[in-house]
C-alpha cells in the first residue's frame, strides 16, 4: 500500500463485468481495412511542454468503427507524450562522465489500458525504457556534452488493447495474442522521443524512427506479413518485430522480435517469411513513418526561426 | 583605459554566467546583485515581452583606480539586456518594474493583476476511461481520466446495510432545510468512509524540470491530491445515491435510478426488500503534461470537465451468478449527476522588491515565474449562489477582509465563465 497517494477502498475493487461477455454473445471483431503494406496515419507535434527543453506528442489514427455499437468494443489509438530535460550538468556527487548520460523512462497512465494501472513502475515499463535507451544511445552524439545528463520521459496516455473482452472475462490472461500491443508502443516511443530530442536541439547523427511488422494469420488462410499491425485486428499474431532505424546511414539501432518465426513458413517455400523478411518489413514501416517526423520537425523549426527573427531587433538596439 | 576594459570584462562575465546556468542565483555581493534597473525605456512603454530595461553596472571597488569621473561616461551609454535575461537576473525587480509602469499595472504575461487565464478543454478523448478531459490554461496543461470500478459490500469491513424502505423514508420526508443539510452531510460522510472517490494527481510526468520521475510523488503532488480529495468531500459535488448499485428481488427488469420511485409505488403490495449490493468507486487520475503555475485550478477544471463527461454503464446485481453485471449498451449508460460546480481561484500576493516601498499587488492565477516570487497564497472556492465552499490561505497577512470580499467577487465571476464553458462546451 502506497501511503503517499490516495488509495481506493481497502477491500479492493473490480473493473466492470459486462453481461454480454458472459452470455457468449460476442460482437464481430474488427478487421484490418488497410492494405498489408500500409501504415496507420500518424499525428506528431513538437513543443507541447514549454517548461521542458524539448517535447512531442504522438497519436495514431483511430481505426474506423464499422461494427456494432457497444462499450466493450470501443477501439483505442496509441497516444504518447514525451518530454526531454537537459542536457544539464550532472550533480556534484556524480562521478565524471566523458559523454552525455542518457536516462529513459516509460510510464503508463492509470487510464491507459482496460485494467487500471498502478503508479508504481512495473517490469513491462522498465522493459520498454531499456529498449528505448538502446535505440537512442547510438544516435546522440554524446561526446559533445561531457559531465552532463539528459532525461527522456515518455507517458503513455492510451495504449492499444490486444485482447478481446471475452478472453479477459474468461480469465484467459495470457491468451494467444498476449503482449503484442507493447511492440507498437515501443515503436511509437522511439519516434516520439526522436522528435522531442530534435525539438530540444540535441545533436544526433540522424533521426531514429520506430517501425513494426508482424506475421499474422486469419483462420483458414496462409500466414501474411503486414506492416504496423493493430493486434485487435488480427485473429492470430505469430511473430512481430520492432526496429529503430536510421535511414541516412541505413543502420538499425534496436531490434526486438517476439514469437515463433519458423512456424510461419508455409512449407512450400513460395513466400519467404523468415526473420530477415520480418526485419526488412519493419524497416519499410520505419521509412514510411519518417516522412511524418521530418515534416513535423520542419514545421516546428520554421516556427522557431520566425519567432527568433521577430525577437532579433530587441537584442541589438541599445537605449 | 583600464577602466573601460574592466567594464567590458564584467559585462562579458555576466553574459557568460547567464548563458551557462539559468536561473542565476542572486547571492549577496555577486556582480549580478549590483545591477540596478534604471527603469524601462520611455519610448517603448510596458509592452510585455518587448520591454527593454537598461541596466547600470556599478563597478566593483577594485576597479575604481582613483578617477571616479570616468564611470559617468559609461553611465550615459548603459548596456541593455533583452527582457527575458533581465527576468532571470533580477526577478523581483523585473516584476516590480512591470507592475509600477506608467498607466495601468501589467504583468509580464500581458495580463492585468486580477486577470485570469481562460482555460480550453477537450472532453472524451480517452477510450478506456468512463470520462476524460484534456485541459490547458496558458502553459499549464493536464489530462484527467475518471474510471468507475465496483466495490462489493462484502468487501467493506463494517458495512451497515441500508434498506430501500429507509431510503424511501428519507426521500419522502419533509424536505426542511436542516434535513437537507443533514442528509448531505451524512452522504459525504458515507462516501468518505467507504472511500468511493479516489483522486490522484501526478506531476512526475516530466511536466517541469523540478518534478522528474523516479522516487515517491513530490510534496506538491501529495498536497494537491489531498486538497482535491477534501474539496470533493466538502463541496457535495457528487452524491452517494448515484453510486449505489441496488438489488431488487423481482430482478426481471433492471431498474434505472430515475424510474425507481414509480416502480416502487407499483409494487407496493409486494414486500420489496431491495438492498444495496455494491458501489461504484470513481478513480480520478490527473496527469500534468505541462506545468506553468497554478496546478490546483487547472486540476480542478480538468476534474470538473471529466466528471461532466463521465457516463457510467448501467449496473445491476445478478442473484444467480452472485455478480454485479454491467450493460454494454451505450444508450443505457447514465450521465453522472453533478450537484454543484465548485470553482477555485488562486491568488498570490507580491510584495515587490526593496524599492517598492511596502506596496503589494494581488496577482490572480499566477504563472510559474510569479509563483516563485509570492509567499502569500490564497485559494477561494465558490459554489452555487455565491456560496463560499472553502478558503485556503497561507504565507502571510497582507490580504484583509476587504480584499477577500473583492476576491470572492472575482471568483464568482470566474465561476460564471467556467460553468458556461463546462455546460455548453467551448464558445
Amino acid at each position: 500500500m502506497d501511503r503517499r497517494r490516495v488509495n481506493g477502498p481497502p477491500g479492493g475493487t473490480a473493473p466492470p463485468c459486462y453481461a454480454s461477455t458472459l452470455s457468449g454473445k460476442t460482437h464481430p471483431s474488427p478487421k484490418r481495412t488497410r492494405g498489408a503494406n500500409e501504415i496507420r496515419k500518424i499525428f506528431l507535434k513538437t513543443g507541447l511542454t514549454p517548461s521542458a527543453s524539448g517535447s512531442a506528442y504522438f497519436e495514431l489514427e483511430t481505426p474506423p468503427t464499422n461494427y456494432s455499437n457497444s462499450l466493450t468494443n470501443r477501439t483505442s489509438a496509441l497516444k504518447l507524450t514525451c518530454t526531454v530535460h537537459g542536457p544539464r550538468p550532472l550533480p556534484r556527487s556524480a562521478p565524471f562522465s566523458p559523454q552525455l548520460l542518457l536516462s529513459t523512462r516509460v510510464k503508463f497512465a492509470p487510464f491507459a489500458a482496460r485494467q487500471r494501472r498502478s503508479y508504481i513502475p512495473d517490469s513491462g515499463e522498465r522493459d520498454l525504457a531499456a529498449h528505448l535507451e538502446t535505440a537512442l544511445r547510438g544516435v546522440l552524439i554524446g561526446e559533445r556534452w561531457p559531465k552532463s545528463g539528459v532525461d527522456i520521459i515518455v507517458t503513455v496516455l492510451e495504449g492499444e488493447e490486444d485482447r478481446p473482452w471475452d478472453a479477459l472475462a474468461a480469465g484467459n490472461q495470457n491468451g494467444r495474442t498476449g503482449g503484442w500491443g507493447m511492440m507498437s508502443i515501443l515503436s511509437g516511443c522511439i519516434t516520439v522521443a526522436s522528435a522531442a530530442i530534435t525539438d530540444a536541439g540535441i545533436d544526433c547523427v540522424d533521426v531514429v524512427i520506430g517501425g513494426v511488422a508482424a506475421i499474422v494469420r486469419q483462420p483458414a488462410a496462409p500466414p501474411q506479413l503486414v506492416l504496423d499491425p493493430c493486434p485487435s485486428d488480427h485473429e492470430e499474431v505469430i511473430a512481430a518485430c520492432v526496429v529503430g532505424y536510421l535511414q541516412s546511414r541505413d543502420e538499425v539501432t534496436e531490434t526486438w522480435a517476439k514469437g515463433n518465426v519458423t512456424a510461419s513458413s508455409d512449407g512450400k517455400g513460395t513466400t519467404p517469411m523468415g526473420f530477415n523478411a520480418l526485419v526488412d518489413q519493419a524497416v519499410e514501416a520505419a521509412v514510411a513513418a519518417r516522412r511524418v517526423l521530418v515534416e513535423a520537425i520542419r514545421e516546428s523549426t520554421e516556427a522557431k526561426i520566425q519567432s527568433s527573427q521577430a525577437k532579433l531587433p530587441d537584442k541589438l538596439t541599445s537605449v | 583605459m583600464s577602466d573601460r576594459k574592466g567594464l567590458q570584462m564584467e559585462f562579458s562575465y555576466v553574459r557568460c554566467r547567464v548563458a551557462e546556468t539559468l536561473p542565476l542565483e542572486l547571492a549577496p555581493g555577486s556582480p549580478a546583485k549590483r545591477l540596478r534597473a534604471a527603469g524601462n525605456s520611455q519610448s517603448f512603454g510596458p509592452i510585455p515581452g518587448r520591454t527593454k530595461f537598461a541596466l547600470q553596472i556599478q563597478h566593483p571597488p577594485f576597479l575604481h583606480n582613483g578617477n571616479q569621473n570616468n564611470s559617468i561616461h559609461h553611465r550615459t551609454t548603459p548596456p541593455t539586456f533583452p527582457a527575458h535575461t533581465f527576468a532571470k537576473l533580477a526577478p523581483p525587480t523585473y516584476l516590480t518594474a512591470h507592475l509600477t509602469s506608467k498607466g495601468v499595472p501589467i504583468r509580464p504575461s500581458g495580463r492585468s493583476p486580477t486577470q485570469f487565464r481562460t482555460p480550453t478543454c477537450h472532453a472524451g478523448s480517452l477510450t478506456h476511461a468512463h470520462g476524460s478531459a484534456v485541459v490547458r490554461c496558458g502553459d499549464t496543461a493536464g489530462v484527467c481520466g475518471v474510471r468507475g470500478e465496483i466495490l462489493r459490500v462484502e468487501d467493506v469491513a463494517d458495512y451497515r446495510p441500508k434498506m430501500a424502505e429507509e431510503e424511501e423514508r428519507v426521500d419522502t420526508e419533509m424536505h426542511s432545510f436542516q434535513n437537507v443539510r443533514r442528509e448531505k452531510r451524512e452522504d459525504s460522510e458515507e462516501m468518505a468512509r467507504l472511500g468511493l472517490l479516489v483522486p490522484n494527481l501526478e506531476l512526475a510526468t516530466g511536466c517541469s524540470p523540478t518534478h522528474l520521475p523516479g522516487g515517491p510523488p513530490s510534496t506538491l503532488a501529495q498536497t494537491l491530491s489531498q486538497r482535491i480529495l477534501t474539496l470533493l468531500h466538502t463541496s457535495n459535488l457528487l452524491s452517494v445515491h448515484d453510486l449505489r448499485i441496488w438489488f431488487r428481488p423481482p430482478a426481471s427488469a433492471p431498474i434505472c435510478r430515475g424510474q425507481e420511485h414509480e416502480v416502487m409505488r407499483e409494487e407496493e403490495e409486494e414486500i420489496v426488500k431491495a438492498e444495496v449490493k455494491a458501489f461504484w468507486v470513481l478513480y480520478i487520475d490527473i496527469l500534468f503534461i505541462s506545468l506553468d503555475g497554478n496546478p490546483f485550478d487547472a486540476a480542478c477544471f480538468a476534474l470538473l470537465a471529466a466528471l461532466c463527461n463521465t457516463r457510467l454503464p448501467h449496473a445491476w446485481y445478478d442473484a444467480d451468478r452472485e455478480l454485479v453485471l454491467c450493460s454494454d449498451d451505450p444508450a443505457e449508460s447514465k450521465q453522472l449527476h453533478l450537484y454543484d460546480m465548485p470553482v477555485p481561484l488562486s491568488f498570490g500576493v507580491f510584495e515587490g522588491d526593496e524599492e517598492a516601498k511596502g506596496k503589494k499587488w494581488i496577482l490572480a492565477d499566477m504563472d510559474g515565474f510569479e509563483e516563485g516570487l509570492c509567499r502569500e497564497n490564497v485559494t477561494i472556492v465558490v459554489g452555487e449562489e455565491k456560496r463560499v465552499v472553502r478558503i485556503e490561505k497561507d504565507g502571510g497577512g497582507n490580504v484583509g477582509g476587504r480584499d477577500m470580499r473583492r476576491l470572492v467577487e472575482l471568483a464568482v465571476q470566474r465561476r460564471r465563465e467556467w460553468v458556461l464553458m463546462l455546460r455548453d462546451g467551448p464558445p
